[in-house]
């Protein structure tokens, strides 16, 4: 069941009834019923994956608890992280190394047939994966108790707002809330409401429109123009951002709405003057998982060299990264690639900082907009590399030709251009008046009574005006 | 060592590191009201405070380090 699908829209009021109308010491196994019926519904088997990842989080979690002895503990943990990892090898990474096995004894004369398993990845996998493992982690690192109610666990791994793509959440953001007695609070209520309206329009009305150009571009890239490539290059980060940060919020108000606080996904990250400052508003609750759990130790242990080892770091965490998204060469170019920048701009931060008080350039407008335009730019063309077009040869081909065969009139497809437009500007505007004017200018907000349901009226009739409602799958599920 | 010394001793490391030679800290700074205080700078810091103070960090200690207040009885607790 995806969130922009009929069956959503009547299960999700039908949740929150009788979520509210229950007792509230039941409403936690209320919750985890309908999080299991909401995952059995897209394929009933992955849900097995689901639960055996659970119980394996459970039992790890409670024997590292319980063990005293340091050595043990961390046996434990090694292990937990290995078969917690090994499903999602299994389906996500198999063809790939085995493909690689492959060349290898080709290349060494070896002329062997490998099994190629045909394998559909379990929708969510990568996302639960990492909330087990931060989990097992915080509790290895007694950030939080190992929790004795099975329950809860599995319901904190298949929350239903955030089961099929995060925000990646954390236990010690969830368990609490998930006990705690909530009371209906209409303030929440409303405040989840507005985010999922927004998240709709994100993904209804630019994410999936923004997407016909797009793939009618990559798709057949061979029959387009530099310049139709180099258009939908550009377009590529806008798509990314309104379909996860779409999902995302109507994630985020989907749980506001049951008085349950999730992580924030996106800050209006095309306002970022740095690609450092960017990856701080980008996929927060992913880049704060890889901060915490493979950055953080990485570095620490690479400290002693340095601004050099902290390079090291970063560059492994973003390939890491990079393969997270998908096992393809492309990705790991894709990570190396943000590697490479973060580390250019960590060697070169106080001489530019330097740079920019001499002439006090932080306060110039000017200034601000060429760091942005600069940001968006560094992301689009790397983005090549995560995009659809999965293959090295291909991405390069494609950026040969913006540069080269870039003096046509680009493929125009009138309606979607323009709707795209409208679309893109409403949210550009409304980022803008967040990110520069923030409480000064209230829609959504507004006291007035009238001002509030006007603007939501505006953004209904947008996301019908505009929207695409042939039910797409959002970007982010096929990782 | 008093914690005016400690005070006094981590300052200079602080200014260094983020770049800013006016920066005063109190127990209550963190990361979120220092420009430039992100996870790269933020191991830079470590890394300084560890040859510093002559000292060793685990990986624990990070974690619990909310605020420059934690960061100095961490310190104290290994002189």
């Amino acid at each position: 069941m995806v969130f922009t699908s009929l069956n959503f829209l009547i299960f999700f009021p039908a949740i929150v009834l009788i979520y509210f109308l229950l007792p509230k010491k039941v409403r936690w196994i209320f919750l985890l019923i309908a999080s299991y019926y909401f995952y059995i519904n897209i394929k009933p088997i992955y849900a097995v994956l689901l639960a055996g990842v659970t119980l394996t989080t459970y039992v790890f979690a409670r024997l590292i608890d319980k063990t005293k002895s340091e050595r043990k503990k961390r046996q434990l943990l090694i292990a937990d992280i290995i078969i917690t990892l090994l499903p999602l090898f299994f389906f996500k990474y198999f063809n790939f190394v085995n493909e690689g096995i492959y060349a290898l004894l080709n290349f060494s004369g070896l002329h062997l047939s490998l099994p190629k398993i045909s394998l559909l990845l379990p929708v969510g996998i990568s996302f639960y994966t990492f909330m087990a493992l931060g989990y097992i982690i915080d509790v290895y690192n007694e950030e939080v108790k190992a929790e004795k109610n099975i329950g809860i666990v599995a319901l904190f791994l298949s929350f239903f707002p955030v089961v099929l793509s995060g925000p990646i959440e954390r236990a010690t953001n969830m368990f609490h809330q998930f006990k705690a007695n909530i009371q209906l609070n209409t303030a929440m209520v409303v405040k989840g409401l507005q985010l999922m309206l927004w998240g709709y329009f994100m993904k209804l009305a630019l994410a999936d429109r923004i997407s016909i150009y797009i793939d009618a571009v990559f798709n057949n890239a061979d029959q387009h123009v530099g310049s139709s490539l180099l258009l939908a290059t550009l377009m590529q980060p806008i798509r990314v951002y309104a379909d996860l940060g779409g999902y995302s919020l109507i994630a985020i108000g989907c749980a506001k709405v049951m008085g349950i606080d999730v992580t924030p996904n996106f800050n209006r990250p095309f306002f970022s003057t740095t690609m450092s400052e960017f990856w701080r508003r980008w996929h927060m609750s992913l880049i704060k998982w890889l901060t915490d759990y493979i950055y953080t130790p990485l570095a620490f242990s690479l400290r002693k060299y340095g601004i050099l080892g902290i390079v090291i770091a970063l560059n492994l965490t973003f390939i890491i990264s990079g393969a997270w998204h998908g096992a393809a060469l492309c990705f790991i170019i894709w990570g190396a690639l943000q590697g490479l920048i973060l580390s250019i701009e960590a060697l070169t931060w106080k001489r530019k900082e330097t740079f920019e008080k001499k002439f006090n350039l932080k306060s110039k407008w000017w200034y601000i907009l060429w760091g942005c335009v600069f940001t968006y730019l560094l992301f689009a063309f790397s983005l090549s590399f995560g995009g659809d077009s999965q293959s090295v040869p291909k991405v390069l081909n494609i950026l040969y030709r913006i540069f080269t065969d870039s003096n046509h009139l680009p493929y125009k497809d009138g309606d979607t251009m323009l709707y795209s437009f409208i679309a893109f500007a409403v949210l550009l505007i409304k980022d803008f008046m967040e990110e520069y004017y923030q409480g000064r200018i209230l829609l959504f907000n507004n006291k007035n009574v009238t001002i509030r349901w006007l603007s939501y009226y505006f953004v209904i009739f947008l996301i019908f005006y505009l929207g695409i409602f042939s039910g797409e799958q959002f970007v982010y599920f096929q990782f | 060592m008093e914690k005016t010394e400690i005070v006094n001793k981590l300052t200079p490391l602080f200014r260094n590191i983020f770049s800013d030679n006016s920066l005063e800290i109190s127990d209550e700074l963190s990361a979120l009201e220092v420009e430039n205080w992100d996870s790269l700078s933020h191991m830079l810091l470590i890394a300084e405070v560890e040859k510093n103070f002559g000292i060793k960090f685990k990986l624990k200690d990070l974690n619990k380090m909310a605020n420059v207040g934690e960061m100095i009885s961490i310190i104290s607790s290994k002189l």
